[in-house]
């Protein structure tokens, strides 16, 4: 349900991660590599990560939402190494009752993340690179 | 005693590794981190083993404190 992989995300596996038959909604949020960051062209990303704690992290999140929205499950998924433009960097999945609670708790899961999980960016650009936060 | 530091991003990339070992008499994050050669930002956190910690927060002998610049997941 929460890991930090070198594998191609699945959102196939996301979805039956959080899919319940109490739940009526599956919110997804994937978030994907641009091809451009403040006018610079992108040509590829590398995450790394202090893998155990980001996902004790994810766990944390996930917990948050079900003490907050009551949501089914949650699923939260970062992959790490080289990816190119169009890759999956992370993707969650969350289920509920009613989609409103999917939406909102899913909204919340990516912000904290965001904030929180032990993960860094370094992109790579037609001129040099960069590590990016926030 | 002697204190792991784990170094993680460009904080790794700076120091040309991912791991420092360091001494000190001291028992907090604050005194790890005082025991570095270099000086830290102040956007940089820290854990101890895997939780957020505070500079005050005490470390025992075989605890690992990690250096966390500012993340970028998503």
């Amino acid at each position: 349900m929460y890991k930090v992989t070198t594998e191609v995300l699945s959102i196939d596996d996301a979805y039956a991660a959080v899919r319940r038959d109490d739940c009526g909604a599956v919110a997804l949020f994937i978030g994907t590599v641009r091809d451009h960051h403040d006018g610079k062209k992108v040509t590829k990303i590398s995450y790394s990560a202090f893998k155990e704690m980001a996902e004790k992290e994810f766990a944390k999140i996930g917990a948050e939402c079900a003490a907050r929205w009551k949501t089914g499950a949650v699923y939260i998924a970062h992959r790490t190494g080289p990816l190119l433009i169009g890759d999956a960097s992370v993707m969650i999945a969350v289920s509920s009752a009613h989609r409103a609670e999917a939406f909102e708790a899913c909204r919340h899961a990516i912000e904290a993340l965001k904030k929180l999980a032990p993960i860094w960016k370094e992109e790579f650009y037609d001129t040099g690179k960069a590590w990016i936060s926030g | 005693m002697k204190i792991a530091v784990q170094l993680f991003g460009p904080l790794a990339e700076k120091a040309g590794r991912s791991t420092i070992e360091v001494t000190t008499s001291g028992n907090t994050v604050a005194d790890v981190v005082a025991a570095l050669s270099f000086k830290l930002d102040r956007s940089v956190r820290y854990a101890v083993n895997t939780d957020y910690a505070e500079a005050s927060a005490i470390v025992r002998e075989g605890d690992t404190v990690s250096l966390i610049p500012p993340v970028g997941g998503g």
